[in-house]
């Protein structure tokens, strides 16, 4: 029943000069979300109650055949960091991935370390489809131009680079795919290089997925995507009314890094633990086994019991067979005492970004000490948990966890605990 | 079109490609791997000109080429055709 990834079994098995494991702690955030660029923005946008959600606007989102709009949220453009040169050949998920990396690298002061001790994990994968989409059709329509630029930068491997290439980082780069558990697993992946001594600090990314008309057109046939009811521009979370996940696109870079290797900054918190496993199953369904198992596990890593636990964020998509099972795992796994809240109902569905996105903000509702609203819950499908609906809750968060679920049976739980400073 | 047409369609390129060359005065003589223009820019410069000219050619019929009046020059022999 061990998880197959922890951070007391890394991933990378260097001899580790811990006899016995300090979780590593987050010492810096960047976040891009439909409510701009920054952590001011994403928490003015979690507590203000603005709606996102619209017609999706950006080239190659709607399809070229009758169809009703696809609803979502879009980031606006990124910020210039890059110069026009290097800008005009990356894509919108490399270019939002930098920016958001460099809010994340100038809080943690990364540009003190060697290059050489800092490490990268993007999670997401295929996530330029959009852009490869119309890169084809421009193809088309030009006879057979390409540019190319397009041979090396449609593996997402390429946003390691230009990240990398941007800030001077010289240690391991690499992608992780887990569907819309992608960002949580670069954040284990992240914390377990930290921990093992591979590299002192190490970036994870949950990278913006661009999806195009295509992946989402799958989607809501699948029926995972709604609104089933096109006037309806809202997700619904755990609500009865559920009907299916919004595309939002955001990404998210969390600076992790040993305790005594950071900087001395104020830290957001500690990976206390984390699991993610598998449940033996091809597609979209969840497993109430598989959740309630990396619940579980996650707390064992971090020798916590669910009692312990004073918040939860959920992966609540509002897909009805999505947030039933997430109920019955909370049950199962003792999980009744915490406060739950929904980001994907205030920000959409990232896919690839989602997970990431949410142990931001888990982390900073800890540091504000108030949980945001989780818009539209107004009849929750399990009236006795402790949900936090249509008003901020203001709550001393000691442990968290954040969960994020992909289709193809894969199932994370990351905890996140406050950093109680002695003295 | 005329070579000096041509000339100017591939500088118009260039600057596209690598913004930062917007301000140098261009010669004949100059090569773009010596201006730090690097080899898949170089290839997209290429396929741009060739497109933006109408040309469908292999692009290693160019790859003689020392500098860019040759290549220019070149540019512009297949499209006299």
């Amino acid at each position: 029943m061990a998880p197959a990834i922890s951070a007391n079994s890394p991933i990378f098995s260097m001899p580790s000069l811990l006899a016995k494991r300090t979780a590593p702690v987050v010492t810096g955030l960047g976040v891009a979300t439909g409510f701009g660029y920054g952590k001011d923005s994403l928490i003015e946008g979690l507590f203000g109650g603005r709606n996102l959600f619209g017609p999706l606007k950006r080239p190659g989102r709607q399809p070229p055949y009758p169809h009703a709009a696809f609803i979502g949220a879009e980031v606006p453009e990124p910020p210039d960091v890059l110069s026009k040169r290097v800008a005009r050949t990356a894509g919108l998920a490399g270019r939002v991935t930098v920016a958001v990396v460099q809010e994340a690298w100038t809080e943690a002061r990364l540009g003190e370390l060697d290059g050489k001790r800092i490490g990268l994990v993007v999670g997401g994968s295929n996530l330029q489809s959009r852009e490869l989409l119309l890169a084809q059709e421009d193809a088309r329509g030009r006879q057979g131009v390409v540019s190319p630029h397009l041979g090396y930068s449609f593996f997402d491997t390429d946003v390691c680079g230009l990240v990398a290439e941007t800030f001077g980082i010289r240690g391991v780069t690499y992608t992780v795919g887990g569907a819309s558990a992608s960002g949580a697993i670069a954040v284990m992946h992240a914390a377990s290089l930290v921990s093992s001594g591979e590299v002192d600090a190490c970036i994870a990314v949950g990278a913006l997925q661009d999806l195009s008309y295509f992946e989402l057109h799958a989607l809501q046939v699948m029926g995972a995507l709604g609104p089933r009811d096109p006037a309806m521009h809202s997700c619904r979370p755990f609500d009865r009314m559920h009907d299916g996940f919004l595309f939002g696109e955001s990404a998210a870079a969390l600076v992790i890094q040993r305790d005594e290797a950071s900087t001395g900054q104020e830290c957001y918190g500690r990976i206390a633990g984390y699991a993610h496993i598998a449940d033996g199953h091809r597609g979209p369904d969840p497993s109430l086994e598989g959740e309630v198992r990396a619940i579980r596990a996650a707390l064992a890593d971090a020798d916590l019991t669910p009692g312990a636990i004073d918040y939860i964020n959920a992966h609540g998509t509002g897909t009805p067979l999505g947030d039933d099972t997430e109920v019955a795992a909370y049950r199962e796994a003792g999980l009744t005492a915490a406060a739950i809240n929904a980001t994907k109902s205030i920000l959409g569905h990232g896919i690839a970004s989602a997970g990431a996105v949410e142990a931001a903000v888990t982390l900073l509702q800890m540091r504000l000490g108030r949980l945001h609203p989780t818009r539209h819950l107004n009849d929750p499908i399990d009236l006795d948990l402790r949900w936090v609906r249509d008003e901020p809750l203001g709550c001393h968060v000691r442990h968290a966890l954040s969960l994020s679920f992909g289709f193809g049976g894969i199932n994370t739980a990351l905890a996140l605990s406050a950093v109680e400073r002695e003295g | 079109m005329g070579p000096d047409a041509v000339f100017a369609a591939l500088l118009a390129q260039i600057r596209d490609v690598v913004p930062e060359l917007g301000g140098h005065a261009f010669t004949r003589a100059d090569s773009m791997a010596d201006l730090g223009v690097n080899s898949i820019e170089r290839s997209e410069v290429l396929l741009l000109t060739l497109d933006t000219l109408g040309l469908k050619a292999p692009p290693r019929e160019f790859h003689g080429a020392r500098n860019i009046g040759e290549l220019s020059d070149l540019l512009h022999a297949k499209l006299a055709g």
